[in-house]
Parts: structure tokens; sequence; C-alpha cells
């Protein structure tokens, strides 16, 4: 049943991912304009013109270019910029670990906060602490990301110059492997503070909601009745079982965190991928703009299938029974 | 209807909605600038100075003065050799001067600028009947010749302290001058990188949040209900076909894809409410399937049935109704979604430069440099605009969940 469950999820995976290629394909060829000039840039010579036009395959009928494209999509052959005049890929080769760091960490620091507080609350309940920890959750999603981060870059990059105001290096950067870590750290810190306290408060929420019903069931006051402390009952018995539906909020909230990380490059003017698709789609940079958008959708898709997998692992009802969810 | 009018959100709203749509008839319009670049707002503390004018003609000895923005005390007065005022405040931020000066082309004609410190020699020309005056402290040129520094406002120099200040014309048979001070202090919030009157522009900005939030969410919700209730009443593979779109149009990461349409397929109000629209139906489709499901197999249905009601009587006229709630709170709960949505990606600069809204504002702000000036003026405001739009439409939103479900209000309430 096992091999049945996890083909599924990766033929989900493959149907996300088809779309986002299809999507791709018919966004930026089927525009308004000069498809062309969309693929090619119109300032190359017409040798070159003629080239790339032959490489796309953009005389052929359109099916015939859809496998052509979706071959070059797959090996990751973006072809050229038009601004860089570099190959796309090299490009997003290069700013992919700012975006992935940045993720994983904001990831990392609002599910361990919230998490942390929200066990803490369905403990405490009814106290202070829960209130607000509710309260705070909900006010902050609705507070748009950009404005939390402008609100806090002119406190703490500007009324007191704590971090800087841009970029995810120094110039001219530190020499030395530590010194250059530190700096790279110390250029982090804002965005993933912004980003934590942004996220923390669902996770918060969700975890309480979840603990407040694992605390209420029997096997927890049958471990109190063993005579286990409180931590190992907190801990060991009533959080073990809320794992699987965390998962999903892990995986729920993937897609939302890619479009955190393209905001935040742009606010901290971080090199990464989001902010090379805000730079290719204001520069005219069309295939710039489609790779990299191709690639955050690759990103999520293969973080979710990810989760998925990791559900099947902490769930084992879910790869035993091979339902879906 | 009558159950919102005792909620507090929905006032707050109909307020905001009343001062989007009086406000910008009342205010200057958003495009007009009305102040020096990043003013402070007039609220605040300390001797900042505030926008003055003073428009003088003379001829013939006698002079007529028209003046705005001075005090009563500031000894304003206009004789035939010029202008002379007490200046109580801090420097102007913008100093500008224009008009004409005719003369006798044998005499030089003169334009000095007496400040308590040192006098400042503005014109010194000669041999033409008739001269153009066009300067401004913020041109290079003009800071050259007078000697200024020349990164900055250039105005620092001009009022070196407080006290008597006097625009002296000399050797001129008549003349029309317009000085224009403008202040460091503008409006009730300040004035922007262009010196708009910010106030304006949030008035403003109303208009397009509601605007998209509003439209965009009812079209989605359109389509939610559409594809919803077609899933859950025909099933079978319809149903699994649209649902397996709701499950990969929801792993798509949304911000992306809208920029991407936004960047290549234009940027105004209707395109952007249209691309809302299209992305973010899912949510909706889902519940009103999930109802629809459980409607379709209730007693009454099959009642139905059995009477001989076609399929499109019981859609139309049974379960369009039932689901009219659940519909109603996803519009309100929608709204925020497409707000921040726009403003995100008015924020990013993949609106219409020319379409004023808070996205806009703070994408301004950051890149046309508050930070260096610390004006938070230019953030805070549309800031806590969208915040408390978004928390006002989430407060009905609940509200009308709960009434719809009372299971989900009270202890648990804040937490849904």
């Amino acid at each position: 049943m096992r091999k049945n469950w996890l083909l599924r999820r990766v033929l989900a995976s493959l149907a996300v991912l088809a779309a986002v290629l299809a999507l791709n394909f018919v966004l930026f060829r089927v525009m308004p304009g000069d498809a062309v000039s969309t693929i090619i840039d119109p300032n190359f010579s017409p040798q070159a013109k003629e080239r790339l036009r032959e490489l796309y395959g953009l005389e052929r009928p359109l099916p015939e270019q859809f496998v052509l494209y979706l071959k070059q999509m797959l090996t990751f052959r973006f072809g050229l910029s038009f601004l860089s005049r570099k190959p796309v890929w090299d490009e997003l080769l290069s700013r992919l670990p700012g975006t992935l760091i940045l993720m994983s960490l904001a990831m990392f620091c609002s599910a361990a906060l919230g998490i942390w507080l929200g066990v803490k609350a369905a403990v405490k309940r009814g106290s202070w602490l829960e209130r607000t920890v509710l309260r705070v959750g909900a006010v902050m999603s609705s507070f748009p990301g950009f404005f939390v981060q402008l609100v806090l870059l002119m406190l703490l990059a500007h009324d007191f110059p704590i971090f800087p105001l841009r970029g995810s290096l120094s110039v001219p950067a530190p020499s030395g492997a530590w010194a250059l870590l530190a700096d790279r750290a110390w250029h982090l810190a804002l965005p993933v503070l912004s980003l934590t306290l942004m996220g923390f408060g669902g996770w918060a929420l969700y975890v309480r909601n979840l603990m407040v019903r694992a605390l209420g069931e029997d096997y927890v006051l049958m471990a109190r009745a063993r005579g286990l402390t409180k931590d190992r009952v907190i801990y060991g018995h009533a959080f073990r079982t809320i794992l699987p539906p965390l998962v999903t909020i892990l995986l729920m909230s993937l897609p939302g965190l890619v479009s955190g990380a393209v905001i935040t490059e742009t606010v901290f003017s971080l090199r990464g991928v989001g902010s090379f698709l805000l730079e290719a789609l204001s520069g005219h940079d069309y295939p710039a703009a489609g790779a990299s958008f191709y690639l955050l959708a690759l990103i999520t898709v293969v973080c979710n299938l990810l989760a998925d997998v990791a559900y099947g692992l902490v769930d084992p009802r879910v790869r035993l029974e091979g339902v879906n969810r | 209807m009558s159950v919102f009018f005792r909620r507090a959100s929905f006032w707050f709203l109909v307020f905001i909605a009343a001062a989007g749509l009086v406000g910008p008839r009342l205010l200057v319009s958003p495009a007009d600038v009305v102040g020096a670049p990043f003013a402070r707002p007039v609220w605040w503390r300390g001797d900042l100075s505030t926008s003055k004018t003073a428009e003088i003609s003379a001829a013939g000895g006698r002079a007529a003065l028209a003046a705005d923005g001075f005090a009563k005390d500031d000894g304003l007065r206009a004789g035939a050799s010029g202008l002379v005022f007490d200046w109580k405040t801090q420097p102007a931020a913008v100093f500008a001067l224009e008009g004409e000066i005719t003369a006798d082309p044998a005499r030089t004609v003169t334009v000095t600028w007496r400040t308590p410190g040192k006098d400042f020699e503005l014109v010194r020309r000669d041999g033409r009947e008739k001269y153009w005056l066009n300067l401004d402290a913020r041109d290079m040129i003009f800071k050259q010749r007078l000697g200024l520094p020349l990164i900055g406002r250039g105005t620092e120099r001009l009022f070196p302290q407080k006290g008597r200040y006097e625009l002296a014309v000399g050797g001129a048979e008549s003349f029309r001058l317009k000085l224009t001070l403008r202040g460091q202090k503008q409006g009730l919030l300040g004035t922007d990188q262009r010196g708009r009157d910010v106030l304006a522009l949030l008035l403003n900005g109303i208009g397009t949040s509601l605007t998209v939030g509003v439209s965009a969410t009812l079209a989605a919700t359109l389509l939610g209900l559409g594809f919803g209730l077609t899933a859950g009443y025909v099933g079978g593979w319809v149903d699994a076909l649209i649902m397996r779109a709701v499950d990969i149009l929801l792993a798509i990461p949304t911000l992306p894809i809208l920029m991407t349409l936004a960047g290549l397929w234009g940027k105004g109000l209707w395109q952007l409410v249209l691309i809302l629209s299209v992305f973010s139906w899912m949510g909706t489709a889902r519940s009103v399937r999930a109802l629809t499901l459980t409607v379709r197999e209730s007693p009454w249905v099959e009642g139905l049935k059995a009477l001989g009601a076609k399929k499109s009587y019981i859609l139309r006229r049974h379960l369009v109704p039932e689901t009219a709630p659940i519909v109603l709170a996803n519009v309100a709960l929608g709204v925020p979604g497409a707000i921040l949505a726009e403003a995100g990606l008015a924020f990013l600069g993949l609106s219409d430069p020319r379409l004023v809204s808070w996205g806009r504002m703070l994408h301004e702000a950051h890149s046309f440099g508050a930070f260096t000036e610390g004006a938070w003026w230019l953030i805070v405001p549309p800031g806590l605009g969208i915040v408390s739009l978004c928390l006002i439409f989430m407060d009905m939103g609940r509200f009308l969940e709960e009434r719809i479900d009372p299971r989900l209000g009270g202890e648990d309430h804040a937490f849904r």
C-alpha cells in the first residue's frame, strides 16, 4: 500500500507542475502584442533573432512549440536574459540559495515560536498569555507583510540604526569566512524577524486549538495518573498526537511563504529569485521572468511533495491505508 | 441587514467609505503639488516653517501686495523697492521667485535677498527692457552662482537666522514678482516626495482599495458559487475535474502568478480585479461544494425530485438560497485577501502609476527615500488604512459566520 500512496502524491505534484508549465507557456506566448517580442529581445541583430526563432521553434505550430518549450523547461535551459545577455539559469542559480535560506529560516523561526506559544497557551487556558497570543495572532494576519517590514526598517534601521537598510551583504563585503557569515546573518536578521512576526500567529492559533483538544483526551488523564511529569505528558503524549495536522499547515503555509519571500526580498533589496522576478518584470525581461516564475512554483511543488512524504512518516495511518486525505 | 447596525465595524466601514467618497471632492487633487517634498504634518512640534507666498506688483512708485500664509505680526510690507518681512521660524524648504521686471535698458537691474547675516544678489542684469525671472533654490546653477552648498535644499544659507528679511529690487521701472516660500510642514499628514498632499492621497486610496477589494471578491465569489454548485450537484467526473483544478490552483504560489499577470497583461484597475478574481475563487468553491453535497442528499431535496422538480429548478430556487449565508460570509472574509493582494502588487510597483492607491503610496515611500528623510507619515497612514479595512471586513465576516453557525461563537470565538 505504501508505494501506492507515494505514487499518488507524486502524481498530484506532477499535475500541479504540468499546470504551472502550461500556464507559463500560455502567459508568455498568448500575450497582447507581438508574441515573438516576449521571447526574443527586439534589440538583437536580425541574424541573432533568426537563430533564436529557430531555437524556440517559433515558426512551427503551437503544439510543437509546446513540446520544445517543455524540453527546455525540464532541462533548465531558459535562454538568454534580455538585460544581462547572460544565461538566465546561471543568474537564477546564483540567487536560489538566498531565497531558500530566507524561506527556511523564516519557516523554522515562526514554526518554533508559534508552536511554543501555542502549547503554552493551551496549557494555561484562560490566562493572559492565551488571550494575548490569540488576539495578536488574529490581528497579525490582517497586517500586510510589507507594511510591518517597512515599519521595522524605519525603526530598527533608520531611527535606531541597528540593522542595515538594504542588501544581503555589506559593500564592500568583509573578508574571511566567519566575518562573511556574520555579515550575512546581520543582513538577514530583520527580514527573518519580520517574517517570524507575521507567521507565528497562525501556527500559535492552530497549535493551541489542537493541543486544547488533545489535552482533553483520556490518554492524557491516564498519563497523569501514571505519575509522569507535566512536561512528559504535554510533549511526549499530547504534542506527539498533533504532529500530523501540523505537517498539514506546514504544507498549506508554503505558497504563502514563497509570496512572503518575494515581498521581503523587494523590501530589503535582498538577492533572491523573488527580487529577480520583479526586476525581470519591470525590465520587460521575459525569459528571466518566465524562468523565475517557474522556479518559484517548482520550489512550492517540491516542498509540498516533501511535506506530503513527511506527513506519511509521522502518521502511519496515511501510508498503511493508502487513503487520500 | 439590520443586525449590522449594532456592529461597530459596520459603522467604521460606512465612515471610511463616506470619507473615500466625499474627501477627494473637498480636498486638493492628489496630482497637485501643494508643498515642499517631504514636508512634515502641520501639527509637528517645533518652529518649522509654514508655506507662505507674497505677490508684489509695483509701478511708478506704488506697490500692491497679495500675500498668503503670513501672520499679522510678521510685519510684511511692500514698497516700490520690494518686500520686507520678519522670519520667525526655521528656514523655508523651498525658495522660489518668479515674475517680470521692466526697466530702462541703460540701467542695471538687481534683485537682492537681504538676510540678517549676509546679502545675496539673486539677479544683476542690464541691456534690456524686460526681464523674466524664474529662480528656484533647488536649481544647481542658482546654487552655484550664489555659492550655496550643491547638496541639499539650498535654503539653509538663504535663511541663516531669525530676523528681518528683505527682497529688494533695484533699478526697475515696474515689476511683478511672486515669492514662494514652501514650508517644512504642510497639510494634516505632510507631503510626499513630490510635494503632494498625503491626506488627499490617503483619501483617494480608499476608493481604489474598496473598489478592487469588493469587486474582485464579488467576482471570485460568483465564480466559486458556480463551480462549487456544479461540482457538488452534478458530481462524477465534473466534480473530480473541478476539485483537482482547485487543488492545483491552491498549490501554486499566488503572488508570483499575480505579479506575472499584472506585469504582462496590464496594470489597470479592472485588469487587476479580473486577475485577482480568477485566482481567488477556490475557497468559496470548496465550501459551497461541501454544503451542496450535504443538501443534495437531504430528504426535502429528494421530496422535490419526487414531485418532479427539474435539476435547474432545484439548483436555482433551493440550493442557491441555501448557500447564501456561506457566500455572504465568504465575501466579507474574502475582501481582506483581495485588498492585501492589490496593495501587495501596487507595493511591488505593478500597478498603474496614475492610479492612487495605498499600496502605491508605500511603493513610492520605499523607492523614493522616505527612510533617509525619516518620513513615517508616508508609511504609517496608508499601512494603517489597509490594516483597518482588513480588520473591519474580517470582523463582519466572523460576525456573519457566527450567525450562520452559532457553534462558532462564544468562548472559541477568537481563534476561528
